[in-house]
């Protein structure tokens, strides 16, 4: 009997609940198709210089983390469905059901509904499979062909995962409908609104407001007690003084407000505006950082990055509660702006709402803030590392030394690594090109000189240079005697490029004066191990001119005929390690990369983060419609009866489809737009910061596809969940 | 005195072939101007079909009902609304105010749907708050008033467009006897001083005592028709009771 209850509520709830349904359905899709990757059954053909355990391991971690999250979206849904049931449960109670019995009835058939979900979605899930195959084997450049396989261990992952989430889910709900009285249970849908009634998580989010000011302001002060300098340029003062003004006026504001007995609305929008005002102080440290080199260390900006977040978290939060007012005010300003047809009834849904949920609003919001910024960030640092996987691995082989620890000029790096030529030969592999060679002081009395922004640039003799310039296919270059030209690495602008060489139009070295030469710089990648530490640039010199200089830094550059395997590499790589370690006693640090070894585990790497971002970011957008979305659902009971009185009072159904989109535009428009503008104010941010490194190595072009391309994905959940709520609002007001 | 409302032979059914139930068999009658008309009868009678027919909220299955003239019968579908929103005002048993907005605003939303100039909106509601006193209740939200000032601001928003006919559906059902006194009294003067036309649905014989005529119905027919004529208000009760026996009795009969 039980079990025939249980189907038959389950198949009724389909219908009733089928925006939950559609969310699970994509989330184990999601899941699944992520997590097929990690699978042991997938052998994707990547090649033999590429390993495939390091992803796969990483991969499985990373997605099972973030589906953590959907627990709360299960948790949440529940609720939902168990307060639509509330009454019905009632009933059973009263016609002497236990209620322990109806907590087990309910969890069954939302079991059943989970159940269905996970099919469904496994289903779907193979499909998605094969784009995440596909996007892998083009990371790895590998041709892409379909295959159909459902891997065991992944669909197992999935079931137990999810059923698992259900049961942790299914005993709170089992409690929940134990505890509450059965009165509570029958009474709860003739309930008068509970909630015009203010909530009170906004004088939470101010008082911790607060409590973050008055760190900024203390950090303020310290920072310009101690840092300060009349010198500075005019926007730095501004800097120091605004960290410090900002928070002092954001900790007097609610002082002022008590002692002139001001509203609460006051009080926010001061806070508000002190919110913005700090963000923009607090953020510019960063970039002031960078532009004029203040000594403001890593912890710093960290503790800035702080208080920018949490000036814009209450931003947020400020902003939603104010927007109810801000309407209450316009409303109130003109006759004309209240009483245009149903303008009122409108003005009346939207306040009460807003006023009800404005914390779950702000919560929404920022998890959308989170969302937008992970997909922008994540192309952005993947394509950084990709960037900068070219210039690393230029070279099958790539031996480079420092010395950085070394005291003594007869520790400095001599040896031409013949271990490797061993290596080679006896594993019959042919070189294209092998090239060792030495980078050299241009002055002895450098060689002393740490300091880490006045480290010494390095040169290379001309044939050297040549060579290594050969190895990759560039044409050669020559020098007139007494010449000397530049190399740049990508990162350096051309500003600074141009006024460095203006400075520098002749330098002095142990073997004399040398001038620069008619073509003054190459900008060629020649990998970056090529370059002195902490600097951009490299010298090339006459080979005459070396001979007399001091070598400091000794390195090697190999191609092969072939891609040296996996294993292999591994092995010369532990070979090379043992003799030349990463810390040498003499102080020389040694490094050796391979090609291989580094595309391998960076497109590994890249692939872990970028799909986990992504995953991410798409299951934190789905939450937020999907509660967006039930939220009005949860309430179409009460909106029946008032679009009912619309009805009675004569208006036509044409107006009351109107005011149902007008009102459910407001309600995921809000939260969005909102959202929206803030990831835009983070996004610029970030961009500004690391502007260098996205013009070298991603390109503005690419990123602003990537933007576009998040906003397509975000509009097109938006219109799934859009028009779904707009579809199931209306037939359940119109019924 | 001219017919304001006229019902030629209504019949109204439910279900479908072999399993008919007739709701209102063949109801005939009119309304002058200015009159106060109870409907009485009990439950499953066809009061409150009657009641919806003629506000236009169901369409009948025979029969034709004029209001000034107008076959509403006739009107179509598209048209429906906007004909119910200017010609009739309804008070119902639960208020149905909208708790999102404030008293003055529940009053005000009725006039702005019909389209008022915006800047005669908030004079009119205060002019007819005035006449049914309750000016000091204007900006609470319906959640904080009692039932009764609740019930005078459903006729307040059913009165500000000044309507040919107000339909009340058990007005005082949701009222305590207080309560229910005083908004009788509102009623009536809403008759007496604003010359208004009103049809009250009933089961309850003392609100049915402040109407001038009272129909009754049984079995979806009128049974008896009742009027007060000089009497006072406490024979009149009198009289509802002795119909309602016999009505009652018709019951027992079968038993």
């Amino acid at each position: 009997m039980y079990a025939k209850l249980v189907f038959r509520n389950a198949k009724r709830s389909v219908k009733d609940y089928l925006v939950y349904i559609v969310t699970m359905t994509i989330c184990v899709a999601l899941f699944y198709a992520f997590l097929s990757v990690s699978s042991s059954y997938y052998n994707p053909d990547i090649g033999s210089e590429y390993d495939f355990t390091l992803l796969s391991d990483g991969m499985k971690v990373a997605i099972c983390m973030i589906t953590l999250l959907l627990l709360f979206l299960i948790r949440f849904v529940n609720h939902y469905m168990f307060l639509r049931k509330q009454k019905e449960f009632a009933l059973q109670s009263i016609m002497g059901m236990e209620q322990k019995t109806i907590g087990r009835i309910f969890f069954a058939e939302t079991l059943i509904m989970g159940m269905l979900s996970i099919f469904t979605g496994i289903f779907l899930g193979v499909f998605c499979s094969q784009f995440i195959t596909a996007t892998l084997l083009t990371a790895y450049g590998k041709p892409y062909e379909i295959s159909w396989t459902l891997f065991p261990d992944t669909v197992l992952l999935t079931v137990v995962f999810f059923v698992a989430g259900f049961f942790v889910v299914g005993i709170f709900n089992t409690r929940t409908i134990q505890k509450t009285k059965i009165i509570d249970m029958l009474s709860a849908e003739k309930e008068n609104e509970p909630e015009l009634k203010k909530s009170r998580f906004i004088s939470i989010a101010a008082v911790f407001f607060e409590l973050f000011t008055v760190w900024g302001l203390i950090t303020g002060i310290q920072k310009a007690w101690f840092y300060y300098d009349p010198r500075f340029a005019l926007p730095v003062k501004l800097m120091f003084w605004g960290n410090i003004l900002f928070p002092l006026f954001a900790l007097l504001w609610p002082v002022f407000c008590m002692i002139r007995k001001k509203k609460r609305e006051y009080l926010l929008i001061g806070l508000l505006i002190c919110s913005v005002l700090n963000a923009f102080t607090a953020a510019n440290v960063a970039a002031l950082k960078n532009k004029y080199y203040l000594p403001l260390g890593s912890g710093t900006l960290k503790q800035y990055l702080l208080f920018v977040l949490m000036d814009l978290l209450f931003f947020i939060c400020a902003l939603i509660y104010l927007i109810s007012g801000l309407i209450v005010v316009w409303k109130e300003k003109s006759p004309e702006h209240r009483y245009p047809e149903e303008a009122l009834f409108f003005f009346g849904q939207i306040t009460s709402k807003l006023n009800t949920t404005s914390k779950t609003m702000a919560i929404i919001c920022i998890t959308l803030v989170l969302a937008i910024f992970m997909f922008v960030a994540a192309p952005v640092l993947t394509g950084w590392s990709l960037g900068y996987l070219d210039i690393r691995s230029m070279y099958d082989v790539q031996v480079s030394s420092r010395y950085n620890d070394v005291y003594e000029e007869e520790n400095l790096p001599q040896d031409s690594y013949e271990i490797i030529t061993d290596f080679l030969t006896e594993h019959k592999i042919d070189t294209d090109y092998d090239c060792t060679f030495s980078l050299y002081l241009p002055e002895k009395n450098d060689f002393h000189n740490r300091q880490k922004y006045d480290f010494p640039i390095v040169a290379i003799s001309l044939s050297d240079y040549n060579t290594i310039r050969e190895m990759l296919g560039y044409e050669q270059i020559s020098l007139g005697e007494d010449e000397f030209t530049t190399q740049w690495k990508a990162i350096a602008t051309d500003k600074e490029r141009d006024s460095f060489l203006k400075e520098h139009t002749s330098i002095m070295t142990d073997a004399g004066e040398l001038t620069l030469s008619g073509q003054s710089y190459y900008e060629d990648a020649i990998g970056e191990t090529a370059y002195n530490s902490y600097t951009d640039i490299l010298y090339v010199f006459p080979d005459s001119v070396c001979e007399k200089l001091l070598p400091v830094i000794k390195n090697r550059y190999i191609t092969t005929a072939e891609n040296i395997s996996y294993e292999n590499a591994r092995e010369l790589e532990k070979l090379f390690t043992e003799e030349y370690p990463e810390q040498a006693e003499s102080g020389v640090m040694y490094g050796i990369r391979f090609s291989t070894l580094q595309t391998n585990s960076t497109i590994a790497n890249n692939f872990i983060l970028q799909a986990a971002m992504l995953y991410g970011a798409v299951v934190l957008m789905i939450i937020c419609l999907t509660v967006l979305s039930l939220q009005q659902l949860l309430d179409a009971g009460q909106y029946k009866y008032r679009f009912s009185v619309l009805r009675k009072l004569g208006v036509e159904e044409k107006h009351i489809g109107k005011l149902i989109l007008q009102q459910l535009s407001v309600w995921f428009g809000l939260p969005i737009i909102a959202a929206i503008m803030v990831a835009a104010v983070i996004i610029t941010y970030f961009i500004q910061i690391i502007s260098a490194e996205i013009s070298a190595y991603i390109g503005f072009g690419a990123l602003m596809l990537q933007i576009g391309a998040t906003m397509g994905i975000l509009v097109i959940l938006l219109i799934c969940y859009f028009l779904s709520t707009w579809i199931i609002f209306r037939r359940s007001v119109n019924s | 005195m001219n017919t304001i409302l006229k019902l030629e032979h209504i019949q109204k059914y439910y279900g479908s072939e072999g399993n008919i139930t007739k709701a209102i068999k063949d109801i005939s009658f009119s309304v002058e101007a200015g009159e106060f008309l109870g409907i009485m009868g009990a439950s499953g009678s066809g009061k409150t079909t009657l009641l919806n027919c003629i506000s236009t909220i169901d369409t009948v299955s025979a029969g034709h009902i004029f209001l000034e003239g107008t076959d509403i019968t006739e009107i179509k579908q598209k048209s429906l609304a906007r004909f119910r929103r200017e010609n009739l005002g309804f008070v119902f048993q639960d208020f149905n105010l909208l708790d999102t907005l404030t008293i003055s605003e529940n009053i005000a939303l009725a006039l702005a749907i019909n389209n008022v100039p915006a800047g005669s909106v908030e004079p009119r509601v205060l002019d007819m708050a005035g006449k049914l006193n309750i000016n000091d209740i204007l900006n609470k939200y319906p959640y904080q008033v009692s039932g009764g000032q609740k019930q005078r601001c459903a006729c307040a928003r059913a009165m500000i467009n000044n309507p040919k006919l107000l339909l009340a559906d058990e007005p005082t059902g949701a009222l305590d006897s207080h309560s229910s006194q005083m908004l009788l009294s509102t009623i009536q003067s809403i008759n007496e001083q604003l010359r208004a036309t009103i049809l009250m649905v009933t089961h309850d014989a003392f609100t049915a005592s402040y109407a001038s005529r009272i129909l009754f119905l049984k079995d979806g027919e009128i049974f008896m028709e009742l009027r007060k004529g000089d009497d006072g208000r406490s024979a009149f009760f009198d009289k509802i009771l002795n119909v309602l026996t016999m009505i009652g009795g018709g019951q027992s009969h079968v038993c």
